[in-house]
């Protein structure tokens, strides 16, 4: 798993700077054979985050944006074109340079959390910071879940907590990881309005403490809170820039 | 009907759809139906043939057998039998001289066995021998040096047809053909003077005219055995009850014991041991059919667990409860039917083997091995019924659920933590992900159960099988120890008849030159009773100079009579008790049977039921003061036990030379063709604990997918998700493996006590499970299911990430 980071920081990693955070897709395309027929998920991408931000990549369903995430996640390859992550070649990287990309690099929080269930809170999200080579693992899960606000539910196993409560654990796993490139897919989807604007409310610390937070979703009012907004359709960027009418406060948001 | 084919169709796609399962489930469920339908189907087969051989041979119904060493007048005994009231019922009667002897034949060829000489007279055959080589003998071979061999030792031996063969005394047989007779299809303790351990190999019999065995041993004139056949429905009982009564009015009296067909060894164990095999094969089978069984139900129930949100689905449609089943129930009942399909064809393989194995093993003349429906069709509801049930208890559950909870997603539809909250506290070392592993034996408790029990029945049966041989091998162990504790170079010579301590054959004997010292005994056949017990003996009047005493549990070898600790325990006697020893007796008038109290002295551990030792002060009982018919020899320094055996060929009255060493051999020699059978049990239970585990481990990364897949995104390398498969395989099989050897050691035990005593009650029998078998079973259970997840290995490696999570969602 390589050398151990000793750092206690939860949100912010030493990498986390201009190159640590850079994402570089150009023309990339991915394309799926379904019964026969080719799907184009995504056709002739090019995209560029080159400091840390609060990245809202919007779109309806079918529009390719999980499979841009996945992309930039390192979970999957394109079929054309490069993706360059924090510096790093993914189009041409090994099986094993992926999964250590994935380790280092990037860190992933998914609609329906997928928290271990044999193990507790804190031990979920110490599973992020051991994965990724952090000293003093549990003291890093300790500090992360009480920046999530969870501190005394450490000891809960998944079950035991509420759909809210899983998902910020699960941002917690992420964030113990202390990757600069965090990857949300629909983090909110599951959840009701009160809970979905907390959840909101901790990713955007992450962009203001130096990290490159990407959020997939199909919820436009979410877009509305972000630094950048990416718009897909049919596999194609159809938008790219701030938010209309300007960034909103949270306080703002409804749906 | 539409809807019906509807349904089928749709089930019919399941299966297709998990066809690695649904292989995996039918073929568990084959090897449970094929191990029931192929095991219990020797019963069968083994009753037929045994019913066909002892038929074919006209297997006597009664026989009168003089003691060792006696004889009477040919003729006498056969005229005794025209003189019943009931001689009318006497369908056949043959006079015979029977002695032990020894054989030397070509390619240094020597071993212990009998001279069996029958009458040739006209009339219907008695104990006949069904020659299956060479010749039979005729009426122009009576008298003459012609004899058959019996047949599996002739084989054994690779006696060729004709052979010629040299017998206690010097003289020379011709062997014409090989054949076999009813009393000798097994060779038990009953022949060779009660030598506990023979076998066919080790244990020669060579069939010929009356006139022919009376030269070889020069016992001209004279018989000592009398076989008789009785008419259909004829008084066995009465007859016999004559023929006591013909014999104690004889004069002189003729000391002899009366046995029925029941009584001889050969016929009582081959018709008990199919009991008794069928009882360890019905374990066997209907463990292996519950490791199916379970196997199945875990299966299935991760299946119809799959059907979960389709079978809530057609709930929120308004689909009646009962249809929603049928899906689910058709795909079981299909694969249940593929499961004993596949069954009768493993039964059928299983068979082949079996038959080979039974057939060498169990020598009959005649054998039957038709196809036994009848089991076949148990087998078949078996196999079906079990797992069917297996089926239909999950999908009840599914059925039990209100459609919103059957058609929920994600975390929502996430069931509890099982047991895992017990492990809250408990913390292994190293990442916090060592732990998963452990608890998620715990979160599923029911599959974990499932399996481990599955496991364990797999488990229970090669304990159990093996159990059996370490048992007969502990107890070889046991009586070889007993016989080599002193003097493991002696060799115990027997004569054909009592001779003086100071006569001719001691003499010659003790001045062999390959021969130390000797030490003349005495052994002759008695039968001790204890109220309404019984127990047959071979009593040994034990020289007190000799090399060789038994070793004493308790008590003193002195002033009564030492008996063996399984003899003692079935007559319900301890030392200070007395017994009934019913014994021959030495008269003027020759040897009678007579009745003497005398006091259990002694406890000897020799697991061999039937040997008794007397001292010589209370050999006075058997009037054979003065004489001898056994012979204890030491051999000269640098001699060879093999040496001093060729070297007794020549001396008249030797009727068998034995080593110590010898005694046991033979035992474990027919041991070794028993663990044939046992194998192909062994085998299919080792597939089937491959079966069960390699279904785990697929269930459990089917499962698992979601977690594996989360992990792998968050970079852990496919080979540390793969080390957690392995840890909580091995887990629960270590738990099965567990329970298994435990479970095995309690079935091993029960099978000894209720089995052996009725299949092989001579012997003292204790359930003992080795070191080794418990290591094998160890290793067998905990290395098939680590071995398991590698098939898993490539799959874990070449996860699609996105999909499986997107799927899982």
């Amino acid at each position: 798993m390589g050398e151990a980071r000793t750092d206690l920081s939860p949100a912010v990693d030493a990498r986390a700077g201009a190159e640590g955070t850079r994402i570089d897709l150009d023309d990339v395309c991915r394309h799926f054979t379904v019964g026969g027929n080719v799907v184009r998920a995504l056709d002739q991408v090019n995209l560029h985050v080159d400091e840390s931000a609060f990245l809202v990549v919007l779109g309806p369903s079918g529009s390719g944006k999980t499979t841009l995430l996945n992309l930039i996640g390192a979970l999957d390859a394109p079929t054309s074109g490069t993706i360059r992550l924090a510096g790093t070649e993914l189009t041409t990287a090994s099986r094993a340079e992926r999964t250590r990309i994935r380790r280092r690099t990037v860190s992933f929080v998914f609609q329906s959390f997928n928290l271990f269930p044999a193990l507790t809170a804190l031990e979920n999200v110490q599973f992020g910071a051991d994965v990724a080579g952090r000293a003093h693992a549990e003291r890093v899960a300790e500090q992360v879940l009480e920046q999530v606000g969870l501190g005394e539910r450490g000891r809960h196993f998944a079950h035991q907590l509420s759909g809210g409560e899983q998902q910020r654990v699960a941002i917690a796993r992420a964030l113990a990881t202390g990757n600069p490139i965090l990857l949300a897919d629909e983090p909110t989807g599951e959840l009701d309005f009160r809970t979905g604007v907390q959840i909101l409310e901790l990713l955007r610390a992450q962009a203001e403490a130096g990290k490159t937070v990407v959020v997939v979703t199909h919820n436009r009012e979410i877009s509305r809170v972000a630094d950048r907004v990416i718009e897909l359709s049919s596999g194609h960027i159809v938008a790219d820039g701030p938010p209309v009418g300007g960034r909103a406060a949270l306080a703002d948001l409804h749906w | 009907m539409r809807r019906f084919r509807f349904w089928t169709r749709w089930s019919w796609r399941d299966l297709r759809r998990r066809w690695l399962l649904v292989t995996a489930i039918a073929l568990v469920i084959a090897l449970g139906t094929g191990t029931y339908a192929g095991l219990l189907g020797t019963s069968a087969w083994r009753t037929q043939s045994n019913d066909a051989s002892f038929a074919a041979v006209h297997t006597h119904d009664l026989r009168v057998s003089l003691p060792q060493g006696s004889q009477v007048p040919e003729g006498r005994l056969a005229a005794l039998v025209s003189g019943l009231p009931h001689a009318a019922d006497v369908t056949g009667a043959r006079e015979r001289l029977v002695v032990p002897t020894q054989i030397a034949g070509p390619g240094g060829l020597l071993v212990t066995g009998e001279l069996v000489g029958t009458d040739t007279r006209p009339g219907p055959a008695v104990d006949g021998v069904w020659v299956s080589e060479g010749r039979a003998l005729g009426a122009g071979d009576d008298g003459r040096p012609r004899v058959v061999a019996e047949a599996v030792f002739a084989r054994k031996n690779d006696l060729p047809t004709p052979a010629e063969l040299t017998v206690s005394g010097g003289a020379a047989l011709t062997v014409v053909g090989r054949g076999q007779s009813p009393e000798y299809f097994l060779i038990t303790g009953a022949q060779g003077g009660g030598t506990p351990f023979l076998s066919q190999k080790s244990y020669g019999v060579l069939f010929g005219s009356l006139h022919t065995v009376q030269r070889a041993t020069g016992a001209t004139g004279v018989v000592n055995d009398l076989v008789l056949t009785l008419r259909p429905g004829a008084d066995r009982d009465a007859v016999a009850a004559e023929l006591r009564r013909a014999l104690d009015a004889a004069q002189p009296p003729v000391a002899a014991t009366i046995g029925t067909r029941d009584d001889i060894d050969a016929y009582r164990i081959l018709y008990d041991d199919i009991d008794g095999d069928a009882k360890l094969w019905r374990v066997v089978a209907v463990l292996v059919l519950l490791g199916g069984a379970l196997a199945a139900l875990n299966l299935t129930t991760r299946i119809v667990e799959a059907q979960r949100r389709e079978i809530g689905i057609g709930m929120a449609l308004g689909v009646p409860t009962r249809l929603l089943a049928v899906r689910p129930l058709l795909f079981g009942a299909q694969v249940a039917l593929l499961g004993v399909g596949l069954g009768l064809l493993v039964g059928w393989a299983i068979g082949i083997p079996l038959r080979g194995l039974f057939t060498d093993m169990v020598p009959l003349p005649i054998w039957r091995t038709p196809l036994q429906l009848d089991v076949f069709a148990q087998a078949a509801a078996l196999g079906f019924v079990l797992p069917f049930a297996a089926v239909a208890w999950p999908v009840w559950r599914a059925l039990r659920v209100q459609p919103v909870e059957a058609i929920r997603v994600g975390h929502l539809a996430a069931r509890g933590g099982g047991l895992v909250v017990l492990l809250r506290r408990l913390r292994l070392p190293g990442p916090g992900y060592h732990q998963i592993p452990v608890r998620n034996v715990l979160r599923t408790p029911r599959r974990s159960a499932l399996t481990a029990l599955g496991i364990a029945a797999a488990i229970t049966t090669l304990v159990t099988v093996f159990g059996f041989l370490d048992s007969f091998r502990g107890t070889l162990d046991r009586a070889e120890d007993e016989l080599l504790h002193a003097a493991p170079d002696r060799v115990a010579v027997t004569l054909d008849t009592f001779q003086p301590l100071d006569g001719d054959v001691v003499r010659r004997v003790a001045a062999l030159p390959q021969v130390a010292s000797v030490d003349p005994g005495l052994l002759t056949t008695g039968t001790a009773r204890a109220g309404d017990r019984r127990v047959d003996l071979v009593v040994e009047v034990v020289a007190g100079d000799a090399g060789w005493t038994p070793t004493l549990t308790s008590g003193s070898a002195h002033g009564g009579i030492t008996l063996a600790a399984k003899a003692a325990g079935d007559l319900g006697v301890r030392v200070g008790d007395t017994v009934t020893v019913e014994h021959p007796q030495a008269t003027p008038d020759g040897l009678r049977t007579v009745q003497t109290p005398m006091r259990v002295t002694g406890i000897h551990p020799n697991p061999m039921r039937m040997l008794a030792y007397l001292g010589q002060d209370s050999a006075a009982a058997f009037g054979l003061t003065g004489t001898a018919n056994l012979l204890t020899v030491t051999p000269a320094a640098g001699v060879a036990p093999d040496a001093v055996r060729r070297s007794l060929l020549a001396v008249p009255h030797v009727a068998s030379a034995q080593t110590a060493q010898a005694a046991t051999e033979g035992m474990r020699a027919s041991l070794d063709e028993f663990v044939g059978v046992l194998q192909v049990a062994a085998a299919v239970t080792l597939l089937l604990a491959l079966l069960i585990a390699f279904n785990t481990t697929t269930i459990g990364v089917d499962e698992r997918a979601r977690e594996h897949a989360t992990m792998l995104a968050f970079g852990l390398p496919p080979r540390t998700v793969l080390g957690m498969t392995t840890v909580e395989t091995v887990l629960v099989g270590g738990a099965g493996t567990v329970v298994g050897i435990l479970g095995g050691y309690a079935l091993l035990r029960w099978l000894t006590a209720t089995t052996i005593p009725s299949v092989l009650p001579e012997i003292g029998v204790t359930a003992t499970l080795s070191g080794l078998t418990v290591a094998e079973a160890l290793a067998l259970g905990v290395l098939t299911v680590a071995v398991a997840p590698l098939f898993t290995l490539r799959r874990t490696r070449r996860m699609d990430i996105p999909t499986t999570l997107r799927v899982m969602e």
